[in-house]
């Protein structure tokens, strides 16, 4: 009896050690985070963000869905239907500002006030993340969609010295390019992809001022004006430098055009270095890329985010908050960056990973008065559709510009 | 099939005529309807909560001024009104339109052919099915990315004429705004018509031998047994294909995403896309409620004449 | 057929059977066979031959050449290591949940269209045309269309985001092309099969299971073909659905053909989708056995 109850009383003392031990070991903050970055490339630049997050204690699950506009979708389906994920990606825009509205989503001002966000981020997307006064988004990336991507061969065969420094000079550049049997300018042919070269040409021909008076402020005025005309004009004479198989063709294709030598420039996104690296060429060798023309070229703000659905479970809430610090900390952001092509969001970091024309970016990004909003973030996703409609409609047919410019402003009246 | 030709009226109609056949009958009947009532049920439960709730609830939302979720905030017709002032909307009614007639056409005209020319105890019969139904087997997002390359004018085959000599042929069919939807008609007849071949196939099979002997015996030609007894019997399955090959065409949306993205511009845009783009890329459900609306109330309106006339027809066998 | 001929009637045969191979007309349907065939093969020609490629004469883009350099590194990439966001583990990661999600759906789907046709076809109890008349309307609706309804719909039933929710939603998004299919099907079949079977004292499913189940084989492999490529090649239902534990082999293969910014790897891409449907095409020509002739034939005689 006695051994028996020593033996009892031991196994007990054992048992509740145990369980102890096993309470006090932390569990792993579990997240659920869809996204769509699903390339090669984009798969190493979110592996950084997993590491990071998994060695903080975190466990990555990863949702990748393809195509950003299902994986907002799914998104948006899953967090209906009652299994929300727990982070989501969206673009740094208005697509998540519904959301908001409904009351889907968790705000992070916790980690927004300790890592002292207000201080570190661009205006540009401060504008975008915060709503009502809470931070509703971790930014994680800046991608500028307008840069130009030229082959140096090509352009060294064309006799072209540097990077065109105004748009009549870039036009001259292509009448050169044209001249030496080459396309001179790389586009597929997607609505898409018209509506950034105009948004490239509109930066650079109309100026910060009137892009800011049309996308933000939506001023009738301003798109009836002759110096929006000029723009349209502009964009539209570049049509004369595309080849005839360009409408449809994917954008990589387009890149590839380039990698080959058949074309000499592409406007494209940073992103388009990735393709550039699969081909094993090197910026500023094999080709060279440059953001506008001239020294105080704008600088069109684009990026990611992910926002954090609601949820009341505490464990939860702390996986959603240790990831929003986790993304937006220096090592990772440094990290991510060097994979995707894209930049820091925060200015405070290392820089000598990244490659020339992402150090470029970033020495522009410290000019605040640089800094352009993407129509994205200033308009909704339905407006930003119907612009994109006009402009390919624009770019595709005979139409006037004088048409052209009544369809703008009917399609910006909303 | 041929030769019972006797269409004898259901039951229901002829009890009233034996009135002892009737009082036998009157519990064998409602015996009998119960059980295929019963094994209705899961088709009207389907019918109820998800075809029927849907429909009613697109509608709804098409009244409202939704954007990425329900809302009530009730706009009447404004959305209709928006659609119709919409030109992205009016063009891809005329394209679908366009696309349907030809799409039908040649994959009821393909498919019928193809049938007929396999039943005719082929060698490798198995092989030669299956090289005609594999398209339909594959993903369109990658086939039809091949397609747009075939049928880009500088990667595939106007290139392959001019580098074959022919350098003044032209197939840039892709990139001209009034052609461009007949490259989809192309890329999506190769999809579709196997299947349409082993619908038709189905139907071959189920013919009775006795026809073709008696044909034989007779003397007639063959082409003739085809035109004038063979193709009519398929009936049925035309009208299969046929619904098949309609409910293809209106949700026609891989292909143009994958060829044409809807270009060039807005040429070869097609309805099921405008509401894709309007449900989720642009938010705004309301005006991608009120286009399904539209498009759901121009099938009907196509569709009820044929349903109507069938269901005329409904105490002889349906054809 | 009669075996036991004459001789000179087997050697005339034989003779005729000569002739009959290398007639006009034989000659006319191999040529359009044949030509049709090189049509529907050139896609697959130019898919075969991207996904043996380097991506570097992929670039350079002559689509109908021979690859310079030849390699299956591409498929073995789309099987086992082609990046489908965190994870580089290829399509077969989600290969028996695609199969999980097929069989039961294919099955359900099959059987209850089965059903409903032969209810409407034989049976017609009265009012059941309406509910197959808006069936047959809902088969238009694009299905993204549905899918918002549906997520409140399975979300309220729990069960949402699991196997036994995406299987109902593929049965409830093939039923109007399966009952239409079954129904047309049995229209065909003679009235007076199904009079003598209700004389003879059978019920309703007795009927259904001894006698017009074992006529339908060859509606049922066209329903098979048509349930297995659809289910087997959808994604979104699958990734909406399913839930994360049941996402389908299609779900890696849009992750790995569909990228919007990220760089598009063409030949791993054709072999991913070759891959993919192979199960498809394997049931093609499996069920090829079943595209047999003369099945009512007996029927009617006796």
């Amino acid at each position: 009896m006695n051994s028996r109850k020593q033996w009892a009383l031991k196994s007990g003392i054992a048992l509740a050690l145990a369980i102890t031990g096993v309470i006090a070991q932390a569990e792993p903050l579990k997240a659920n985070v869809i996204h769509w970055w699903t390339s090669g490339g984009e798969s190493a630049a979110i592996r950084q963000f997993a590491d990071a997050y998994n060695q903080a204690g975190g466990q990555w699950v990863d949702n990748a869905v393809a195509g950003a506009d299902q994986a907002r979708a799914t998104a948006i389906n899953r967090i209906v239907g009652g299994d929300p994920p727990t982070a989501a990606q969206f673009n740094t825009s208005k697509q998540f500002h519904d959301l908001i509205d409904q009351g889907l989503l968790n705000n992070v001002d916790t980690v927004a006030t300790k890592e002292n966000w207000a201080a570190i981020f661009p205006q540009s997307i401060l504008e975008s993340i915060k709503v009502n006064g809470h931070y509703y988004a971790a930014p994680v990336d800046i991608h500028m969609p307008a840069w130009f991507f030229y082959s140096k061969p090509v352009f060294a065969k064309a006799g072209i010295a540097g990077d065109p420094k105004s748009f009549d000079e870039f036009v001259g550049d292509l009448d050169k390019l044209k001249k030496a049997g080459v396309i001179p300018l790389a586009l597929g042919g997607q609505p898409w992809q018209e509506k950034i070269t105009f948004d490239a040409v509109f930066a650079d021909v109309g100026g910060p001022d009137l892009y800011l008076k049309v996308y933000r402020d939506r001023d009738q005025n301003a798109v009836k004006s002759d110096a929006f005309k000029k723009v349209l004009a502009s964009f539209k004479k570049l049509h004369d430098y595309v080849d005839a198989g360009s409408p449809g063709r994917n954008w990589n294709d387009a890149t590839a055009l380039v990698i080959s030598g058949k074309a000499g420039v592409q406007i494209m996104g940073d992103w388009a270095k990735g393709e550039f690296s699969a081909a094993k060429q090197a910026p500023g060798k094999d080709f060279g890329c440059f953001p506008g023309f001239g020294p105080r070229s704008p600088y069109l703000v684009a990026g990611d985010v992910f926002v954090f659905p609601k949820t009341d479970n505490a464990t939860a809430i702390k996986a959603q908050n240790l990831l929003a610090t986790v993304m937006t900390s220096p090592q990772a952001q440094v990290a991510f960056s060097a994979k995707k092509g894209s930049i820091p969001i925060r200015p405070d970091v290392d820089v000598n990973q990244l490659d020339i024309c992402a150090k470029e970016g970033i020495a522009i990004m410290k000019d605040k008065s640089r800094q352009l909003p993407n129509p994205e973030m200033l308009l909704s996703p339905d407006m930003q559709g119907a612009l994109t409609d006009v402009i390919t409609n624009f770019w595709n047919k005979n139409q006037s510009v004088d048409d052209a410019q009544k369809a703008f402003a009917s399609a910006l009246k909303g | 099939m041929g030769t019972l030709k006797s269409h004898a009226l259901p039951p229901e109609m002829t009890a009233s005529r034996r009135p002892v056949a009737a009082r036998r009958g009157r519990p064998l009947r409602k015996r009998w309807s119960l059980a295929a009532w019963v094994a209705l049920i899961p088709m009207m439960v389907t019918v109820v909560f998800a075809y029927l709730g849907t429909m009613l609830w697109t509608a709804r939302v098409s009244l409202s001024n939704s954007r990425t979720f329900p809302s009530n905030d009730f706009v009447g017709f404004t959305q209709y009104v928006r659609l119709f002032h919409n030109d992205r909307w009016l063009v891809s009614l005329q394209h679908i339109a366009v696309y349907g007639v030809c799409f039908i056409v040649a994959c009821l005209v393909i498919g019928m052919l193809l049938a007929i020319f396999i039943d005719q105890r082929v060698m490798a019969e198995g092989v030669l099915r299956t090289v005609f139904l594999y398209p339909y087997a594959m993903s369109f997002v990658a086939t039809g990315l091949v397609w747009q390359w075939i049928l880009n004018p500088e990667l595939g085959a106007q290139s392959l004429l001019h580098k074959m000599g022919f350098t003044h042929a032209r197939f840039d069919w892709i990139v001209d705004q009034d052609f461009v939807i007949y490259t989809i008609v192309i890329a999506t007849v190769w999809q579709a018509s196997g299947l349409v071949m082993a619908v038709m196939l189905a139907g071959l099979r189920g013919i009775d031998d006795e026809l073709w002997k008696a044909a034989r015996i007779d003397g007639i030609p063959r082409w003739r047994v085809y035109m004038s007894i063979v193709i009519p019997m398929l009936g049925p399955s035309v009208s299969t294909a046929f619904v098949l090959l309609f409910v293809a065409v209106v949700k026609l949306f891989d292909a143009v995403v994958a060829m044409t993205q809807g270009g060039p511009g807005t040429a070869s845009e097609v309805p099921a896309k405008f509401i894709m783009d309007y449900l989720f890329g642009r938010a705004n459900i309301g005006l991608a409620s009120a286009a399904s609306i539209v498009l759901l109330a121009t099938v009907l309106a196509i569709l009820a004449p044929f349903l109507y006339a069938r269901s005329r027809s409904a105490s002889r066998k349906e054809v | 057929m009669n075996t036991t001929l004459e001789p000179s009637a087997r050697v005339s045969r034989q003779q005729h059977a000569r002739r009959k191979r290398f007639s006009p007309s034989r000659l006319g349907i191999y040529s359009f066979l044949i030509i049709a065939a090189l049509f529907f093969l050139l896609p697959l020609y130019v898919m075969l031959v991207t996904s043996v490629k380097p991506m570097d004469e992929i670039r350079l883009g002559n689509l109908l050449a021979l690859p310079a350099h030849f390699t299956l590194q591409p498929w073995s990439d789309a099987w086992q290591s082609a990046c489908t966001g965190l994870d580089c583990n290829g399509i077969r990661v989600g290969f028996w949940n695609s199969v999980r999600i097929v069989v039961p759906s294919t099955v359900f789907s099959i059987v209850i269209g089965a059903i409903n046709g032969y209810a409407l076809s034989f049976w017609r109890p009265r009012g059941a045309g309406v509910f197959f008349g808006v069936l047959l309307l809902g088969a238009f609706i694009p299905y993204q269309v549905m899918i918002y309804p549906m997520v409140r719909v399975l979300a309220s039933v729990h069960l949402f985001s699991s196997l036994p929710g995406i299987v109902i939603i593929h049965t409830i998004f093939g039923m109007p092309v399966m009952t239409l299919l079954f129904r047309n099907y049995y229209a065909g079949i003679p009235l007076e099969l199904f009079k003598a079977a209700r004389i003879d004292g059978g019920g309703f499913w007795r009927i259904f299971f001894q006698l017009m189940l074992p006529m339908s084989l060859p509606i049922i492999v066209v329903a098979m073909i048509l349930q297995v490529t659809n289910i087997w090649n959808d994604y979104l239902l699958g990734l909406v659905f399913a839930g994360t534990r049941n996402l389908p082999m299609t779900v890696q293969l849009n992750n790995i053909i569909n990228t919007t910014t990220g760089e598009k790897i063409y030949n791993v891409n054709m072999a991913a989708t070759i891959l993919t449907s192979v199960v498809p095409l394997a049931v093609y020509f499996i069920s090829g056995r079943w595209f047999v002739r003369g099945i009512a034939s007996g029927a009617v005689k006796g």
